[in-house]
């Protein structure tokens, strides 16, 4: 191997860059002072037990945890319907089909959210959680869609030809053969439509209705000097829930690729 | 086409026809094959063998003609009522079962009980020479067991019609020359071993060594090329895939030498020529990938062969 200091210093500094601010997080929570600023001021919990004191804060993680696992599952429906339909089915009018379906991937959220907002004012919709699941689901299914077509081209097609062959249904074969060995691909898809949902702001500001919820939570609270120790509690508390869900998630699909004795396909996790 | 005998006709073809767009992929089937008869499909790649299986097995439609089998015509029943099990190219074996749950696939709506269809399981897992097999993760297998799992999953249903699509396809290479053609001395001492071909030795001076190799002329290798003296008549050695078949106005990188196949041994992905070199009678035999576009050649064709004399190696 051929050394390559600025490399190695390189990749070091774009790490701290990415990982020291998520470092300070915990560092502040667990700081004895209402004020972000070292030196540190000694160890105290108390910033979690006011976090889980605010019943509003409350509210507003049980509305996007309902948020979150709504659109998680509904993006992942749909996006099993059109990889399965983009991988296995020829029809007219596909290739531009498939490219409106992904274009939310590239369309500024602004933009989408402003226009759903004219949309559903206009047509007198009553805006709510479910305006924002419908809002998220658009922007969250081109994820689901690119996640779940690698997991049906990866399928053997003379796998489903033989379940038929042995006398099953086109229904029942999707459910013994097609479904279990998609599974890890459902699962990934589930969880980066969970993360994304869970964390957006836009469409939650402007389709949200004054609802609370917790990325808009955290935003209106940050601007109370007083607020901000118990927000990066939750901030940590936030970033141990997302190891936790990484954790899980990679067990699985490790588990699946294990099972299914597949080679490793990378993946998003 | 057919045996003369009064058994039953099990499949029989009605001017048979399919198109993929305007591909016309089946031209005209007709002929019957009776029970119990072992019916085989020859041919070279693409010429349809695959997609008459699949008509068979109601994977594909057709055009236009009729397919009848066992009496019935075919045209509105499909693949999963038919009465024909399929053993796949590719095997089609279901990676997240084991052998036995692959194996009773096809048992998942039959009326006996639990301990019959496990009966059954294992006694086509014991015809196939998998016993004890059962409980193993499929995809832990060799291509030669899941081939032997995929004819038990097809079996198990006792079908009228077993269609089996390139079933030779899982043995090695050797072992298929080995059953496809009687085993002469030419051909089993082909696999691995290298073409020989008669030398002398001009001249040796310091690290090059000069030969005439007969049919293919004055060669000057480097020393390396030429292992220690074992006292053996010389022989320059050459591996069949450093050989290759020049067409039309192609031209060799280094060398060329002319020649006229002897014999075509034709492996599907591959062909093996038997060439004779240069007006001699030194035979060389040489591989050629089959790509589309490219003809496989007749025997008597007179060829050019490209060689490198960096690849001889002299034996002496």
């Amino acid at each position: 191997m051929k050394k390559a200091p600025f490399l190695k210093s390189y990749t070091i500094f774009y790490l701290l860059f990415l990982y020291f601010p998520i470092i300070l997080l915990p560092i502040f929570a667990f700081n004895d002072s209402k004020v972000v600023a070292f030196p540190l001021q000694g160890l105290t919990t108390a910033w979690f037990g006011e976090m889980a004191a605010d019943q509003n804060l409350r509210n507003a993680a049980k509305n996007s945890l309902f948020i979150a696992l709504s659109v998680a599952t509904l993006s992942t429906i749909l996006g099993v319907f059109a990889a399965r339909a983009s991988v296995r089915y020829r029809f007219p009018g596909k290739a531009p089909i498939m490219g409106l379906i992904m274009l939310p991937l590239v369309l500024p959220e602004m933009i989408i959210a402003m226009a759903l907002l004219v949309v559903l004012l206009s047509l007198g919709v009553q805006l709510s959680l479910f305006t924002v699941i419908i809002g998220q689901v658009l922007i969250t299914t081109p994820f689901a869609v690119a996640i779940l077509t690698s997991a049906f081209q990866s399928l053997d097609r003379s796998l489903e030809e033989a379940a038929m062959d042995l006398g099953e249904t086109p229904l029942s074969t999707f459910r013994l053969i097609v479904l279990p060995l998609v599974m890890p691909g459902i699962m990934a898809s589930f969880l980066i439509c969970f993360t994304i949902s869970f964390d957006e702001f836009i469409i939650s500001n402007f389709l949200g209705a004054g609802q609370p919820i917790l990325s808009v939570y955290i935003f209106g609270q940050f601007r109370f000097p007083a607020k901000v120790p118990s927000m990066l509690a939750l901030g940590t508390v936030l970033v141990l829930f997302s190891i936790i869900l990484l954790g899980v998630a990679e067990y699985f699909r490790r588990r699946g690729i294990a099972k299914a004795g597949g080679k490793e396909s990378g993946g998003f996790l | 086409m057919t045996f003369s005998d009064d058994r039953p006709t099990m499949i029989e073809f009605k001017d048979v026809h399919k198109y993929y767009g305007d591909y016309h992929a089946l031209r005209g089937i007709n002929g019957t094959i009776k029970a119990g008869e072992f019916f085989s499909l020859l041919g070279p790649s693409g010429c349809g063998k695959t997609t008459l299986l699949r008509t068979i097995a109601g994977f594909e439609g057709i055009s236009s003609g009729v397919i009848m089998i066992d009496g019935k015509d075919m045209v509105s029943v499909p693949a999963n009522s038919r009465p024909t099990n399929m053993v796949f190219q590719s095997y089609a074996i279901f990676p997240h079962m084991t052998v036995e749950e692959n194996v009773g696939f096809g048992l998942r709506k039959d009326p006996r009980s639990k301990d019959e269809k496990a009966k059954a399981v294992d006694e086509a897992l014991q015809m196939v020479g998998l016993k004890g097999f059962g409980k193993r993760a499929a995809h832990a297998l060799s291509g030669g067991q899941r081939q032997r799992v995929a004819l038990a999953r097809g079996l198990i249903l006792k079908p009228k019609v077993l269609l089996l699509d390139e079933p030779l396809s899982a043995l090695d290479k050797k072992m298929r020359e080995h059953n496809r053609r009687p085993a002469t001395k030419k051909v089993a001492n082909f696999i691995g071993t290298m073409n020989f071909v008669p030398a002398t030795i001009l001249s040796e001076d310091g690290d090059k060594v000069e030969v005439e190799a007969k049919g293919l002329g004055r060669v000057m290798l480097d020393i390396a090329q030429a292992p220690e003296k074992a006292g053996e008549e010389p022989v320059v050695g050459l591996r069949p895939e450093t050989l290759t078949l020049l067409y039309d106005d192609q031209k060799a990188s280094e060398r060329e030498t002319d020649g006229v196949i002897d014999e075509v041994i034709y492996f599907g992905d591959m062909t093996y020529y038997d060439v004779y070199l240069g007006g001699t009678d030194v035979e060389v035999r040489l591989s050629m990938r089959n790509v589309p576009g490219r003809p496989v050649l007749d025997v008597g064709t007179k060829v050019r062969v490209a060689w490198s004399p960096s690849a001889l190696v002299l034996f002496r």
